[in-house]
């Protein structure tokens, strides 16, 4: 993978807000994330974590603040940037694997033959599907259908990554796998954003951002996150419901 | 210029249909079966000769608009609209693909059914074959084009064919397919102008039935080209909503 000269934040929110119809899905949120580094949106559902995404890259506008990614407003312009792996599998099921891919590493503009086949080849094999190119996205299982849908996502080699729950579905086995692609990639120098309500992502991930009703209670380190709770032995999900009740109690 | 983004999502369309054999299959079978019904059920030749080119014009705006409209409207279900929306390719980029790409199989279905209707049915015509399908060509784009923007206002599959009563239906009776527009009342005659379907019916019938030219059907051609045009833009525009919602 190519290292770009990059901003030096990833991602830059500032105070934004964004609302369906009367619905507060994001409230005045803040957030910085520097590059290469794998950051999670952790939450549980409705927290907000999804529209953040689609904010960050550019299917929503804000209502108020701003949003940027390498220094940059999210439009078209800066969509070549980044890998976006939405939390449906987003794939044509009738086509195969590497129809799948190639369309897509044909849509970032990969436009020189011998290339495109190389990166839709790599892509396809980081995700260990090479033996199952050929098949319709119909026949595979719901994991290999998550690892196609990684590989749409990464096949043109994006210096930012937003994976919206990427690993909800999978055995822990293929967990397990999908991290270590995830960890090979920020030490490349990609940025990675993922949204997840599992502690087990959490885990893995650099640096964390709590969410909860469309705000970020509290971020930092897994470890710095885990010493807030003032108790030693605190997991994640301690941490995570320390920040909760500690937010319950500023609010009342 | 067709930009390249809206061919490669042209051949992705292409590619996805012919994979799926059985739409394949019922794209040819249920318009043949559908006219031939429709053809068997007229036991006067001269009947099904005047009404024949309003078929063809009915036909090709139905089908096609169903065809794209409801694939159009699977590119959202399944999320593939929420992705292509965030690369770099255009809304129009998209349009533009979807029509290149469905047009392709809309005109295959037309060439079937007109060879069909004019050769097993034995419609009698006077105009030139291509100048007919010439017609039918833009009637189909018109038709793709509004299937396209139809399919932004639908979530899913249940409320896209709860628009072919709203869409379709009233364009098959108001349009002069059945009965001559001249006869309706004053305000109903007024409304069938807006509607394409009166478009296509007119310049088809001026062809297979007087034998006029594509010069003569000159107005009806440029309304129904106007149409696809200004539809595909809007659909263009209100596609971004959409695929966010």
């Amino acid at each position: 993978m190519v290292k770009r000269r990059l901003a030096r934040l990833a991602v830059e929110v500032n105070k934004a807000s964004f609302s369906y119809n009367n619905l507060k899905a994001i409230d005045e949120l803040s957030l910085k994330v520097p590059n290469s580094i794998s950051f999670g949106l952790l939450g549980p559902n409705g927290a907000g974590k999804t529209t953040l995404i689609r904010l960050l890259v550019g299917l929503l506008k804000p209502k108020s603040g701003s949003v940027r990614i390498l220094g940059q407003t999210p439009s078209r312009k800066t969509a070549h940037l980044i890998g976006y792996m939405p939390q449906l599998h987003s794939l044509y099921a009738e086509l195969s694997v590497i129809q799948n891919v190639d369309f897509f590493a044909r849509i970032y503009q990969l436009s020189d033959k011998h290339q495109r086949a190389q990166h839709v080849e790599e892509a396809i094999k980081l995700v260990d599907l090479w033996q199952r190119r050929k098949d319709s996205v119909l026949r595979l299982s719901g994991g290999m259908k998550q690892r196609v849908s990684l590989a749409c996502a990464i096949v043109h080699n994006p210096p930012l990554l937003f994976l919206d729950e990427p690993t909800v579905g999978l055995d822990p086995e293929l967990r397990v796998t999908f991290w270590e692609h995830f960890t090979n990639l920020t030490r490349q120098g990609v940025t990675i954003i993922i949204s997840s309500h599992t502690m087990d992502d959490a885990a893995h991930c650099d640096r964390l951002a709590f969410m909860r009703d469309g705000k970020v209670i509290a971020q930092g380190t897994p470890l710095e996150l885990q010493q807030a709770t003032g108790k030693p032995s605190a997991t994640l999900e301690d941490a995570f419901l320390y920040f909760i009740h500690r937010e319950d109690r500023s609010d009342s | 210029m067709i930009p390249s983004q809206a061919l490669t999502i042209a051949a992705r369309v292409i590619q996805q249909l012919i994979r799926d054999r059985r739409t394949m299959i019922l794209i040819v079978v249920v318009p043949l079966v559908v006219m031939t019904l429709i053809g068997l059920s007229f036991p006067e030749s001269t009947v099904l000769d005047y009404i024949a080119p309003a078929l063809l014009a009915t036909m090709a705006l139905f089908f096609s608009f169903l065809l794209t409209g409801i694939s159009f409207l699977r590119e959202r279900s399944q999320g593939t609209m929420e992705r292509l929306m965030a690369s770099p390719v255009s809304r129009l980029d998209i349009v533009v693909g979807y029509l290149l790409g469905f047009f392709i199989f809309a005109l295959l279905q037309t060439l079937i059914v007109v060879l069909f209707t004019i050769y097993v049915l034995d419609v009698h015509y006077y105009g030139d074959l291509w100048q007919i399908f010439i017609f039918q060509i833009v009637i189909i784009t018109a038709a793709v084009n509004l299937g396209i923007f139809i399919s932004t206002f639908a979530r899913n599959e249940f409320q896209m064919v709860q628009f072919i009563p709203l869409i379709i239906f009233p364009q098959v009776f108001l349009c002069g397919v059945i009965w001559p527009v001249e006869q309706m009342p004053n305000y109903l005659q007024w409304l069938s102008k807006i509607l394409p379907l009166t478009y296509g019916v007119d310049g088809l019938r001026d062809i297979m039935l007087a034998g006029q030219s594509l010069l003569d059907v000159g107005f009806e051609l440029a309304v129904l080209v106007g149409f696809a045009v200004v539809i595909s833009i809007v659909a263009a525009i209100t596609l971004r909503r959409s695929a966010a919602s």
